[in-house]
């Protein structure tokens, strides 16, 4: 956490090479959500690029007193619902477009265990494609990033009811869809 | 009535469900929930339904970004830097070229009204022969426009192609100059590669 703080500073005084630690550090998270929501790597990566771009555009903002990952993960979530919504739609699943290259498993699989991953993968990307943006980033933040619901709410900008209400439609949307699939 | 009662009911149940899912239910709430699942084979169901998707995505790991991604960011935070420097460059350019531009208009102007009034020409030139304030400055103007008229004659006599060559060469260097700052395009780097 002393570390993070110094790169912080560092990157508040103009130390491009601090932020880039900041960027290596938090990576993964940002692009998971990215991902997730997005549902097309090339597109979660350049979501994932605007996020610490803005990041490093507004670092003054930052307020120390909050985790500086669920800063990013704010900025990321309202970077991609807006990308849903202006495009008017779910995103259509690629599901023949490439995967991303790093996944954070403990094991190296069997050829049998990589095709039963790659079918999970795909069930995951339909159970998320349909659910509305802002059920979709409330799941990933509880699922992947293991978020309180008042974590979630103060990511999102908004009330622990919500949030929990949101959770439970969400679960209940992908439930039938898991089942129709 | 009923069938709202009931619909009502089933959504409690069902929120009771997306709860104990994230393990916030009380006691009383987790007995109420289990109670009403031995009764009711829909809840069940979906209760069932709720817990494979859970699973499902419990068991999904983090996806990481392709290598490279940390250089990639890097790359494009120097370019916008130098994007931003070179716009607030070329503001301030501008900005100075319209003052420069400006002031130098205003010079000329000066110096053309001031030689019509010499010639007796333009709105001052009826002035001078009055004896107000204005009239003392229109004569000013007029002996102004009379010795810039003289200055300017035997310069261009003197240095004429000099000077126009001077002017040329300005004009054409700070064309360059907004050109080279407005115009350029970035050269072309390899953006997002995968490795």
């Amino acid at each position: 956490m002393d570390q993070e703080r110094a790169w912080i500073e560092q990157a508040l005084q103009g130390d491009r090479k601090a932020f880039g630690q900041l960027v290596r550090a938090y990576e993964r998270p940002v692009y998971n959500l990215t991902y997730r929501m997005l549902g097309d790597s090339a597109e979660a990566e350049d979501a994932a690029q605007e996020t610490f771009l803005r990041a490093y555009a507004k670092l003054a903002t930052y307020q120390p007193g909050r985790k500086f990952v669920n800063w990013l993960l704010s900025i990321a979530s309202h970077h991609c619902i807006d990308r849903l919504r202006r495009k008017g739609r779910a995103p259509q699943l690629s599901l023949d477009g490439p995967l991303p290259p790093q996944w954070l498993t403990s094991d190296t699989p069997r050829p049998d265990q990589l095709v039963t991953r790659k079918q999970e993968r795909e069930r995951v990307r339909q159970v998320l494609d349909v659910l509305p943006a802002d059920y979709r980033a409330a799941v990933v933040l509880r699922y992947w990033h293991g978020m309180s619901y008042r974590e979630i709410a103060a990511t999102m900008d908004t009330t622990e009811s919500a949030i929990k209400s949101r959770l439970h439609r969400a679960r209940r949307m992908m439930a039938q869809e898991l089942e129709a699939a | 009535m009923e069938e709202m009662i009931e619909r009502k009911h089933d959504e409690e149940m069902t929120m009771l469900m997306s709860l104990a899912l994230d393990e916030m239910l009380g006691d009383e709430e987790r007995q109420r929930l289990e109670q009403h699942l031995h009764a009711c084979p829909a809840c069940r169901a979906e209760w069932q339904a709720m817990q494979a998707v859970s699973a499902l995505l419990a068991d999904s790991p983090m996806a990481g970004p392709p290598l490279g991604f940390a250089v990639r960011v890097e790359r494009k935070l120097v370019e916008k830097d130098r994007k931003r420097r070179q716009t607030f460059g070329g503001l301030a350019v501008l900005t100075s070229s319209l003052s420069l531009a400006g002031l130098t208009v205003a010079v000329l102007c000066l110096v053309v009204v001031a030689i019509l009034t010499w010639q007796g020409i333009g709105p001052l030139s009826s002035l001078q022969e009055e004896t107000s304030a204005v009239s003392q400055v229109a004569t000013g103007m007029g002996l102004m426009g009379k010795g810039a008229s003289l200055f300017l004659g035997d310069m261009l006599l003197r240095y004429g192609s000099l000077l126009i060559f001077a002017l040329g060469f300005g004009i054409v260097l700070l064309g360059g100059l907004w050109a080279w700052l407005f115009l350029r395009r970035p050269r072309n780097h390899q953006h997002n590669g995968y490795v």
